[in-house]
């Protein structure tokens, strides 16, 4: 897939869709470039009871070798806390260190000190939480960490992309803290009173595996994507049992502290979240003929104009607005093969 | 029930006790006066006591005395004693100079069905006074009402409004009286504020609770009436009203003997034992009940409705005259007794007769609100549902206060919301996403049930069946009896009309609820709603495994049981199954039971004489002359060849079932997963000790098959392959076709998947399903497995097993699609994609462009395009649906 469209896509729907605010926010944030670093931070906290240990343990590791795995990561660019490190399960080589204040704190140190300006750094909290509003938090080894003490921990990172994916119990009041300008949130519940372990990381993971969550066939995983899944599953698993659901997710990218429960296009978050990528973008224009370089600018300034038009549907009558879709997606979808014919791989591995 | 109540205020009131009013009222001054601690006794219900000590009441409270102790011998039975202790006191029958003396004896009066000698003392009264009590005025207006009177009774009921609306009524006693005067002129919010205000006045007003909890009662608010009566009871355990109240809102037979045994000439709580005998069939002890009923009071109008209505229930319409000529005599147009009338024929689903019952009850009344809900239900019941609905808004437009008719307008509203679909004989209201996912097998099995039990029975129903499929329980059971509440109960037949529970809120196999309950149209139908609910049943139930020959119900070891405790019903009891069910297990084996006499007659007198038998019920006569013509033979007869046929069964089954087992526990009303509850409880124990007692168990007696079961459970938990096996197969042979959950072919088919041998694991998969009509899973194993070997007959009978279970999950839709890809059914493939795309809620590009692909092999080039450019407008860059883009758009060119 061209590396440089989802950029496009957003910019052409920044365009039509949004304010000249989230414009400027999102224009300086997660600008997803092939020369920028993504890391990630796991810290899987202590558990009650052997079952959630197992369940943290499983969901915190899988993570890990997902994005090892899929995404591009290695255990250079992956942090992985766990409990209080001490460790007798097969994987436990992947442990970098303890989720205590001081564990905290040095991951954090350290990676400041690795970190270029515009890399992104996603954080993924597992485990329980408890407490509400300024008092929640996050339970670790030791004294638990309110979401104002994170906060402050995170504060380094002023020139980073950061997305933090906080899947304990009663994550809302400790999330809510973490909300800043350019960053993006996700909490597992909406409430204070959404007090019960939450499903939500599990089916967030399972979108990232396999690249489950890709909803516009990109090829990549945006946040706001992985967010859409998991929350879709949550749903249907909470129907299926036959039960009311104890947990809502929500998502907030615009720094105000309301989390959004449908974040998307039309919605207060959900822009900055839908340009966050789990992965890095690749460069893979070097090498192409001038034919190559051609069809794929053409590709690329075809997707914008759908972008556009889709922007402005609400301005169609139904028949007008279809027949012009057609008309791009249909050259889109020729443009497409016409680049496919000229970068085919010959049995030798020879691009034409 | 619920229109009994006006009928019986005559009596509440009478046994209110005027001095629980006053007590609060008067306490300060009184002191320990023979007046006060009469109140006293009174209220904590020592009634005789009570009588004794307001009779030596003098000076100013004598009158108050008396009344009081004439209440008192009212609270006991003893109404002559009530009676002549106030008609004594009237000197010279000069009424309007004793006027409370006078009202109370009015009331005795009309409680035991002298109304005219009560009319005519309330008159005397009435033109003597100029300012008669408040209380005189309100029960003289109810009398009124009673006496046909209606608009002299409006009048004088107002007068007592007026009353209170000048600010001249103080005591809580009169403002509950007031509260009275608004309900019987139909202002339930009036008067449901003042008896909030009386109460408030005196908490101790028995009589103003009690009255509330009935207004409530009235309206189907059954929480609130039962709060009412508790506060009652809570300051009188002895008190009458209250405690019948009880028995009528939860049906508690210990309240009913306590207030007989207080009071045995309680009218109402007689007459409320008498229906809950007659629902329980024992209508020859109800009768005598409602003998002493008419004794007591001839005019009461409630015993003379059911006698009337059971009348015509069976066509004695000469006795039915005779009964409404008896009300006319006294009440004349009484739109109650006809309301009545038409709630019996309603609840015996004799739909047509209720509404021409509810219709003559608005000609007599048209201000008879209750008759509106009662015609708009019953309508509904017929499918006529614009007029019904119709008719509960004039209803509720008019009572709001009424729960059953805002609950059923409510489900209007739901019902808007839903699509209608309809095929060759039938009419479906469902949701959208019914509609979308269950409509394309639903509608194939109406129509196959259709046409094989129409030809069956030779008999085609009225159309077309209106089929309503709820997804909300609590909308299928006000659909269905009007209240939030059913139980368990999951479709309803009503003849024209079925209800159901949408299979989304299941867990059973909804085709076999569809099969079943659309047997009830045949025979409900051709019996015209005649058909006695065991038959019914018992011929449904059967159906199911002809329908299917893994449907129906297995209780093989419930039949041991039953047959071991006695506890087998004669034919001639088997509705008393159903109507004195006391949990789930009995209510399943009433079905299974009423199943087995269906499978007797069959088996034993062939299929023939089974319709003889259904036909024989379109006709009123007695259930001895049905079975010998159809039988020649007497009923009992007949019970003792099916016990002999059932001892036989009971031998070949040849289990043992021990004491300490308890019955299978099922879902889903008997269509769903019986759980194995003696197996679920063993967990509880310790493995060791378990394994043990089985064994002991085994070893006194080696037929006892839960034993077996649950030590071949425990065995596999510990890994024990070989010896579990070994239990589980011994059981499996013992009861092949047992069906709870865990069974030995089930845990059997876990040892082999343990174990890695798949081939195994699948054929114990096969013999579970050949019993098991509710195992999604299974049916999945089994389906997956097939198309891995290319057995194409296999797979969609699997994938239709499973589609029986849980039409809403994207697995076997998936694979059916699969299935359709690969026999090349492109009509298919666009059936279960299109299915998939209504399901699918986190990958809708890809779902959008497989349905895409499947209307292009199906030649649809419209929607296949129409449905990729769906999916490229969200992923414009999604090469596969780029590609179909383009084929869509060739293919288009090339036509």
């Amino acid at each position: 897939m061209p590396s440089t469209n989802k950029l496009i896509m957003f910019l052409a729907t920044l365009c039509t869709a949004i304010s000249a605010s989230a414009q400027d926010l999102a224009a300086d944030y997660f600008l997803d470039r092939p020369d920028s670093t993504k890391y990630a931070v796991i810290m899987i906290g202590p558990a009650v009871g052997e079952t959630n240990e197992e369940r943290f343990r499983q969901w915190g590791l899988s993570l890990h070798d997902i994005l090892a795995r899929d995404y591009g990561y290695s255990s250079d660019t992956i942090t992985l806390l766990y409990n209080d490190g001490e460790a007798a399960f097969n994987g436990a080589e992947r442990i970098d260190g303890v989720t205590d204040r001081e564990g905290i704190e040095q991951a954090l140190t350290a990676l400041h000190d690795r970190v270029d300006t515009g890399d992104q750094i996603t954080i993924y909290l597992i485990g329980h939480g408890s407490g509400a509003e300024q008092e929640a938090k996050f339970n670790i080894v030791g004294p638990d960490i309110t979401g104002i003490e994170f906060a402050d921990m995170l504060d380094r990172f002023d020139r980073q992309d950061i997305v933090i994916v906080n899947t304990t119990s009663a994550s809302y009041g400790f999330s809510a803290s973490l909300s800043s300008e350019g960053r993006v949130v996700i909490s597992s519940t909406r409430s204070p009173s959404e007090r019960y372990d939450p499903v939500f990381s599990g089916y967030f993971i399972e979108a990232l595996d396999g690249r489950n969550g890709d909803r516009d066939k990109n090829n990549r995983v945006s946040i706001l994507e992985a967010f859409e899944y998991a929350k879709a599953n949550v749903e249907q698993w909470y129907s299926e049992q036959g039960r009311l659901a104890s947990e809502h997710a929500g998502l907030d990218d615009n720094g105000d502290s309301m989390f959004s429960l449908n974040p998307g296009m039309n919605e207060a978050d959900g822009l900055l979240a839908e340009i966050a990528y789990i992965d890095t973008l690749v460069d893979d224009t070097a090498g192409l003929s001038a034919e190559a370089l051609a069809s794929k600018a053409r590709m690329q300034e075809l997707e914008r104009s759908v972008f556009i038009l889709r922007g402005r549907k609400a301005e169609y009558l139904e028949a007008d607005y279809w027949r012009e879709m057609e008309a791009l997606l249909v050259e889109l979808a020729r443009a497409t093969a016409r680049f496919n014919a000229q970068t085919a791989t010959t049995a030798d591995g020879v691009t034409q | 029930m619920r229109n009994s109540l006006r009928s019986i205020i005559a009596c509440i009131l009478v046994l209110a006790p005027l001095s629980a009013a006053y007590a609060q009222d008067d306490q300060d001054q009184a002191g320990d006066s023979a007046l006060f601690r009469a109140e006293q006794l009174l209220l904590s219900g020592s009634y005789a006591a009570a009588a004794e000590m307001f009779q030596m009441t003098d000076g100013l409270d004598r009158t108050d005395g008396l009344i009081g102790a004439s209440r008192a011998y009212f609270m006991t039975g003893n109404y002559q004693q009530a009676e002549s202790v106030v008609a004594d006191a009237i000197e010279g029958d000069d009424y309007a100079r004793f006027p409370l003396l006078s009202t109370q004896l009015a009331e005795i009066k009309r409680a035991v069905g002298e109304s005219a000698e009560a009319l005519a003392i309330f008159e005397a009264v009435m033109e003597g006074l100029p300012e008669p009590p408040v209380r005189t005025l309100v029960q003289y207006g109810s009398l009124l009402q009673f006496k046909g009177q209606r608009s002299d009774a409006y009048r004088i009921l107002d007068m007592a409004v007026q009353r209170y609306n000048s600010g001249l009524v103080f005591t809580s006693e009169d403002v509950a009286m007031v509260a009275l005067a608004s309900w019987l002129m139909g202002n339930f919010y009036d008067a449901n504020s003042l008896f909030d205000e009386a109460t408030r006045a005196n908490p101790n007003n028995l009589e103003a609770h009690a009255l509330w909890a009935d207004l409530f009662l009235e309206k189907y608010n059954a929480s609130d009436a039962e709060r009412g009566y508790q506060e009652a009871l809570e300051i009188n355990n002895r008190y009458v009203p209250a405690l019948v109240g009880i028995a009528r809102v939860v049906g508690d037979e210990r309240s009913l003997q306590r207030a007989l045994a207080i009071n045995p000439n309680s009218i109402p709580a007689l007459e409320t034992y008498a229906q809950l005998l007659m629902m329980n069939g024992r209508e020859d002890e109800a009768m005598a009940y409602f003998t002493q009923v008419l004794a007591l009071n001839p005019e009461s109008l409630k015993t003379l409705s059911i006698l009337a209505a059971q009348a015509a229930l069976n066509e004695r319409m000469d006795e039915y005259v005779n009964y409404y000529e008896q009300v006319q005599a006294f009440s004349p147009g009484n739109a109650q007794f006809l309301g009545d009338i038409a709630d019996a024929f309603g609840n015996n689903y004799r739909f047509t007769e209720a509404v021409a019952y509810a219709r003559a009850a608005l000609e007599a009344d048209p201000e008879y609100w209750q008759g509106y809900t009662l015609l708009g239900n019953n309508l509904i019941r017929l499918g006529e549902e614009e007029e019904g609905k119709a008719n509960l808004e004039i209803g509720f437009e008019n009572d709001p206060f009424n729960v059953l008719t805002s609950n059923m307008l409510k489900v209007f509203d739901t019902l808007e919301t839903y699509a209608t679909l309809e095929s060759e004989h039938f009419k479906v209201h469902m949701s959208e996403r019914d509609a979308d996912i269950l409509w394309p097998y639903l509608e194939p099995l109406l129509e196959e049930a259709w046409d094989t039990l129409t030809e069956k029975y030779a008999y085609e129903p009225e159309g077309p069946i209106l089929i309503e499929v709820f997804e909300n329980s609590e909308d299928f059971a006000v659909r269905s009896v009007g209240l939030p509440d059913i139980g368990p109960l999951v479709g309803i037949c009503f003849g024209k009309v079925v209800t159901l529970i949408s299979p989304d809120t299941l867990t059973a196999n909804w085709q076999e609820i569809v099969w079943h309950e659309f047997m009830h149209v045949i025979t409900l139908q051709m019996t015209d709603n005649r058909m006695p609910r065991w038959l019914s049943e018992g011929i449904s139930v059967w159906e199911e495994r002809e329908g299917r020959p893994y449907w129906g119900r297995d209780q093989g070891l419930d039949l041991v049981r039953a047959a071991d405790q006695g506890k087998l019903l004669p034919v001639a009891d088997l509705n008393s199954g159903f109507s004195g069910a006391r949990n789930n297990a009995d209510l399943s084996f009433a079905y299974f039971q009423s199943y087995l006499v269906v499978d007797y007659i069959a088996s034993q007198y062939g299929f023939d004489k089974l319709v003889e038998l259904v036909k024989q019920y379109a006709f009123i006569k007695e259930d001895s002359e049905r079975f010998s013509e159809v039988f020649a033979m007497d009923i009992g007869e007949f019970d003792a060849g099916f016990r002999g046929w059932i001892d036989q069964r009971v031998e070949e089954i040849n289990v043992y079932v021990h004491t300490e087992d308890v019955p299978d526990e099922g879902e889903g009303h008997g269509h769903g997963i019986r759980e194995n509850s003696s197996a679920i409880l063993a967990e509880l124990y310790n493995n060791a000790s378990l394994k043990q007692h089985m064994r002991s168990r085994i070893e006194e007696n080696p037929r006892d098959f839960q034993a077996y079961l649950q030590l071949g459970i425990v065995l596999f938990k510990e890994e024990a392959f070989e010896e579990a096996r070994s239990y589980l197969e011994t059981a499996h042979e013992m009861l092949p076709s047992y069906t709870g959950y865990p069974s030995p072919a089930l845990v059997l088919s876990q040892i082999y998947e343990r174990e890695g041998n798949r081939e195994m694991q699948l054929q114990w998969l096969e013999q579970l399903l050949e019993n098991l009509q509710h195992d999604y899973g299974s049916a999945m194993i089994l389906a997956e497995a097939a198309l891995e070997a290319g057995n194409m007959e296999r797979v969609s009978y699997y994938i239709d097993r499973a589609l029986q279970v849980d039409p809403y999950r994207q697995d076997v839709h998936l694979l059916k699609a699969r299935y359709a890809d690969t026999i090349n059914d492109t009509q298919l493939a666009v059936t279960e994609y299109e299915v998939l795309m209504k399901l699918e809620i986190t990958d809708p590009v890809e779902a959008r462009t497989n349905l895409a692909e499947a209307y292009l092999n199906n030649g649809q080039l419209s929607e296949a395009k129409q449905n990729v450019l769906y999916a490229l407008e969200q992923a414009p860059s999604f090469q596969r649906a780029q590609q179909l883009l383009l084929d869509a758009v060739d293919k288009e060119a090339a036509q």
